[in-house]
């Protein structure tokens, strides 16, 4: 009884974080630009954006910057126009064919509607060491109040940093595969609310971009010259992804010492905790400036890359810990993304 | 029950004790050799009970209209004339003994007064000496007693000594999970804090939730915040100097006190019966075992562990020397349901000795040598390291002082000091090599003062007292200096060259002249005016970008890009007390002009940085307040109002454009607070019930609120621009504390039971106030409260 009075105390929910409502003052609509040409396979994207009141939808609404003129130009002169996406309003792709070379130097450059013109300071690709292996590890991130944590894969990138130069890593994925497992034969029909099993189809492939949860990035500091790991990636277990198989591409770029710093901030602002390690808000400046007025604030970065990229199939076996399968009581195929079969190169 | 112990003791039998309480007859004392003037007759008042000395009481010879303190040491002297006399023993909340001598010749008397707390109906809550606040020259000096920190309601449980002097005005905390003060404006970093002689850098346990120094070991607190004694130096806004208890040389006895969240426990006693001392405490938390014992798995994972442990050992060795050692050690660990652990240990070893070579002449000495260890220590299996940071202080300190009467007083000395600190070394701890062992490299700095003070008063209504320390400083190799292009801002790009310093080779020389001078003018024997001005020199800095001391920061000495921090402090103050001391109030303005303060680049990294230089940018700082206290001494209702008018700014103007903050225009510190007020109550109900009340109210502390949305990596980031505009929402608290005393539970037990609660009405005062764009929600300001909820604790406390 006595240690159950005791608990009570300690168990009071002493700290707490809650939203909080407050003024914050109006925003600018600064250009924001957001991309990056590597070394692999196009069409490589650069996304426009104006920046808004900070806050929900509601309070800013972050729009995209249609109808400029992009274009990126390499240290010999040669420039290539970037074409704006059809469906996705403010996104600039290369042409087909674009890559960028190992050793040269590219600037972006930026003609709004407006008429306002702005560069990026140039980015040197450098050359990126292969992943020579990608290593699986299954993380749980315990959840306050509840018993089951979240959980997910890790991926591992093994490399041999090269120890003659100082490298900057970055890693992002392609959009995952995986099969997906549905139970038809579970349909209601919702109109009556009576069973109405399907024959199909209880197996599907459903691509799907599962973002990063955090960016990864790492620089060699205290790994240079060594074969080593480093976690690169990082999937979450929504109880349908690893049933069976998933497919992702790693891919692994070298970016420059000032993009990383770049990148850091950023990381940096989006795992904020609010505690008292917290450091104190950092003005995040990237690499665009305005050529019409020296003194406008240009947010975002223009990266250029060497990229590397290795394939993995991850299959149920490889984790310790899986959130219990979800149920799809219907067919598999009206899960956005799915389809019967496999991708053409589907080779677990 | 104290007079039971009492007649124990008579009735054992020690002759020593005939002396406790007014004897009947009067007493010769002093051998006689038919000396008729110039008797010199000392002693020293003890607690009849513990054995402590008395600081600070009062011997009073009516006859002669002589009032003389009592030291440190609880002694006295007195010259007499060969006549009889009723000498007077007064201390707060001790009986008061009339004590009828013949003096005959020079001779000793052992004073050992009674508490009345068993009869008191009304608490006292004086330092040491009633008046000292109007009629001494020392300006700013709190000293707070361990009765009056007693008698504030106690923080989780407990007695702490940092929180009860932030409830005085000009000293603040940053948030409520906070370590260290901010005096005047300063920075936690800009406070010295002393145990027994020796520097302590983390003075707290759970990063601030608790004070890292146990009350029950604890005998006297003083806090210099204004103009500081010549014979302190090396941090340049306050001197927080703790002295540990000295045990009893005639009797054993100890404190056990336990509380909801952790146990502590002192004992004292003779080592050689009326020779030598010793005194033991340790504190340990168990939190964690009931961590450990709770199904919720982010707190199953998560570990906390803190203990604190003295020794104090103190021989008396004659009439007139004394040498006392004191080691004292404080621990940490900690990891919330991660596979990171922090930790930190606090090491301190001092040796004094104290003689007095002459009925004028005093001497002090004092060797320490204090260590601060704290470490990282990431084990989830890929990449495993730890990285260890240490600071060792080695030094020594020598004080001397000659009375040339007793209003005339000259202070001088001097100190030396060496400090090495290792900045982080990396050490891969995984099976593979796949990490590099990384150490930043060690420095090594040597600081040496000397310094002079001249006290004295001219009449009843003037006092005067001036000072002046000198001090030197060498920053020593081994060590490699980068050399940056002057057009360019100090960073990695702008090195243009290395060299490489030997082994006790000096690297960069600064010296600081730093005078200090007060000035008092009484009207009456109860109000006086105050002038004082104040130069410290500080060669260590905090490298922090928390607002608070953590184990994730990094102290650097002075080089040759970081130049010492300098402080010019102007104070002003009015004191006056009334009815009788019943009352005391003060009024005290103050300016203060820093230089070399540090500040960051915006994203700085500062562990395992080679080249903080590269990180750093020296800010200016000013800082100036008015600061009321209106305290109420004696009666029933006890306690004190304390309001502060306070600003604290910064200001960064560089070479280079870019990296100016906020266009070079003054702005708010973090922990600017403007407004700070604090109402402290104590009323006794009867005489073994008493309550306590605090409430705090301040303005919130500054924040930098984005000033744009933007959209990267499918995040929305917050874009910051102007350091410090706005504010989190205003801070009040109010806490609540009762207090049974049980009397008479079994002969050697005189317990204490505590029930507090902190946050009363349960307000959510933020901590901070931070931008974020979780998953499933907006982005949105998120409010992080450390105590947002009404929190108990009971506690109980024995003395035996």
């Amino acid at each position: 009884m006595l240690k159950r009075l005791i608990n009570l105390f300690l168990l009071l929910p002493m700290a707490c974080i809650d939203p909080y409502e407050v003024t914050v003052p109006d925003g600018q609509q600064l250009l924001t630009v957001e991309g990056l040409i590597h070394t692999g396979p196009g069409p490589h994207a650069i996304t426009l954006t104006r920046s808004d009141t900070y806050g929900s939808v509601f309070e800013g609404l972050i729009r995209p910057v249609t109808g400029a003129t992009v274009v990126v130009r390499d240290d010999e002169g040669r420039i290539t126009f970037l074409a704006e996406g059809q469906d996705s309003r403010g996104s600039y792709f290369t042409p087909v064919g674009f890559q960028a070379e190992i050793g040269k130097s590219y600037t972006l450059q930026i003609q709004t509607a407006d008429e306002r013109v702005y560069t990026s300071l140039p980015e040197r690709v450098e050359s990126v060491p292969e992943i020579e292996d990608i290593g699986v590890k299954t993380v749980t991130i315990p959840v306050e109040g509840e018993i089951i944590p979240r959980s997910g894969v890790q991926l591992i990138s093994e490399i041999n940093d090269p120890a003659d130069q100082n490298n900057f890593y970055f890693w992002r994925l392609s959009p995952v595969v995986h099969v997906l497992e549905a139970r038809p034969d579970l349909f209601t029909d919702r109109e009556f609310r009576t069973s109405a099993p399907k024959d199909c189809c209880s197996v599907c492939y459903r691509t799907e971009s599962t973002g990063n949860q955090s960016l990864f990035i790492a620089q060699d500091d205290n790994f240079n010259g060594l074969n080593t790991r480093i976690p690169a990636a990082f999937i979450e277990d929504n109880g349908l992804r690893f049933v069976n198989t998933l497919r992702v591409d790693l891919k692994q770029y070298a970016i420059s010492q000032e993009a990383f710093r770049f990148l850091r901030l950023v990381k940096q602002q989006a795992e904020i905790s609010g505690s008292i390690f917290d450091p104190p808000p950092a003005t995040i400046r990237g690499n665009m400036i305005s050529l019409d007025n020296p003194d406008e604030v240009v947010l975002g970065y223009f990266m250029a890359a060497g990229e590397s990229t290795r394939r993995i199939y991850i299959s149920k076996a490889d984790l310790t810990f899986q959130q219990n399968a979800g149920i799809i009581p219907d067919d598999c195929r009206t899960v956005s993304g799915a389809s019967v079969n496999p991708p053409f190169d589907w080779n677990p | 029950m104290n007079r039971i112990i009492l007649l124990l003791i008579f009735l054992i039998g020690q002759g020593a004790w005939a002396q406790t309480t007014a004897p009947t007859k009067r007493e010769v004392i002093g051998r006689d050799i038919g000396q008729l003037k110039g008797i010199k007759i000392s002693g020293r008042i003890i607690d009849a009970i513990s054995g402590e000395a008395l600081i600070g009481a009062t011997v009073t010879v009516p006859e002669l209209d002589v009032t003389k303190i009592t030291d440190n040491n609880g002694s006295f002297e007195l010259i007499l004339d060969r006549a009889e006399y009723t000498i007077q023993f007064r201390y707060v909340g001790y009986e008061t003994i009339d004590y009828p001598i013949t003096a005959v010749g020079d001779g000793r008397m052992s004073i050992r007064m009674l508490q009345e707390d068993f009869q008191l109906d009304d608490v006292v809550i004086f330092g040491r000496d009633p008046e000292k606040n109007i009629r001494s020259t020392d300006m700013g000096a709190i000293n707070l007693n361990m009765n009056t920190i007693r008698e504030l309601p106690p923080f989780l449980g407990e007695i702490d000594i940092v929180r009860s002097l932030a409830t005085l005005p000009g000293v603040s905390q940053v948030g409520e999970a906070s370590s260290g003060l901010n005096v005047r404006g300063g920075g936690v970093d800009q406070n010295l804090i002393q145990f027994a002689g020796a520097p302590i850098y983390n003075p707290s346990h759970m990063f601030g939730l608790f004070t890292a120094f146990n009350a029950d070991v604890v005998n006297d607190v003083t806090l210099y915040k204004a103009v500081v004694p010549a014979r302190f130096g090396g941090r340049s806004s306050a001197i927080l100097d703790i002295l540990p208890k000295a045990g009893s040389v005639d009797k054993w006895g100890g404190d056990l006190m336990l509380s909801n969240y952790s146990g502590k426990l002192s004992l004292n006693g003779p080592l050689i019966k009326d020779k030598v001392s010793i005194l033991g405490g340790f504190r340990l938390s168990y939190i964690n075992w009931f961590l450990n014992s709770l199904s919720n798995p982010t707190v199953k994972n998560s570990q906390a562990n803190f203990y604190d442990g003295n020794l104090v050992i103190s021989a008396p060795v004659s009439e007139n020397n004394e040498f006392t050692y004191s080691y004292y050690t404080s621990y940490d660990d900690f990891a919330f349901a991660s596979d990171t652990t922090i930790s930190w240990k606090n090491t301190a070893h001092s040796l004094q000795w104290k003689s007095k070579l002459s009925s004028r002449l005093s001497l002090e000495a004092l060797g320490y040598y204090s260590l601060y260890d704290y470490g990282i220590f990431n084990q989830s299996g890929i990449n495993d390291f730890e990285i260890k940071s240490g600071i060792q202080d080695l030094g020594g300190k020598l004080f001397l002082g000659y009375n040339f009467n007793e209003t005339n007083k000259i202070f001088f000395g001097g100190e030396f000091k060496q400090v090495k600190i290792q900045p982080g070394e990396l050490v891969p701890t995984g099976a593979e090599q796949e990490i590099l062992p990384q150490k930043v490299q060690d420095e090594l700095g040597q600081e040496a003062g000397i310094h002079f003070q001249h006290e004295f008063e001219l009449g009843e209504k003037f006092g005067f007292s001036y000072g002046i320390r000198y001090d030197t400083y060498r920053y020593l190799g081994p060590r490699t200096v980068r050399q940056y292009e002057e057009t360019k801002p100090v960073s990695d790009g702008s090195a243009i060259s290395e060299t490489a310093f030997g082994e006790g080779e000096p690297i960069q020389t600064y010296n600081g002249l730093g005078p200090r001078a007060s000035f008092r003018y009484s009207f009456s024997k109860s109000s006086s005016v105050k002038l004082g001005y104040n130069k410290m020199y500080q060669f260590i800095h905090l490298i922090s970008n928390t607002a608070t001391i953590a184990p994730t920061d990094v102290w650097k000495l002075s080089d040759n890009f970081l130049e010492p921090q300098i402080a010019d402090q102007y104070s002003l103050g009015f004191y006056n007390n009334f009815k009788g001391n019943i009352f005391e109030t003060s009024l005290e303005v103050y300016y203060k002009d820093l230089q070399n303060v540090v500040e960051y680049k915006d994203g700085a990294t500062l562990i395992m940085q080679n080249h903080l230089e590269t990180e750093l940018i020296p800010a200016e700082g000013q800082a100036y307040g008015v600061e009321l206290y209106v305290k109420k001494n004696l009666g029933r209702l006890t306690g004190w109002v304390s309001y502060t008018y306070s600003r604290t700014l910064r200001r960064v103007i560089t070479p280079f454009e870019e990296e100016n903050i906020n266009n070079g225009e003054w702005y708010a510190s973090n922990f600017d607070k403007p407004h700070d007020l604090t109402l402290i109550g104590n009323y006794k109900v009867s005489t073994n019930t008493s309550i306590s009340a605090t409430f705090a109210y301040n303005t919130g502390r500054p924040v930098t609120f984005p000033e744009a949305k933007f959209d990267y990596s499918g995040n929305n980031l917050a874009y910051f621009n102007s350091r410090n505009q706005q504010r989190i929402p205003d801070f009040h608290r109010l806490d609540f504390s009762v207090n049974f005393k049980l009397k008479g539970k079994g002969l050697f037990f005189d317990g204490d039971w505590t029930f507090s609660v902190l946050n009363v009405y349960g307000r959510k005062n933020p901590f901070s106030i931070f931008f974020d764009d979780a998953e499933n929600a907006p982005p949105q300001a998120l409010r992080l409260a450390i105590l947002g909820v009404p929190l108990p604790s009971l506690s109980y406390s024995i003395k035996f």
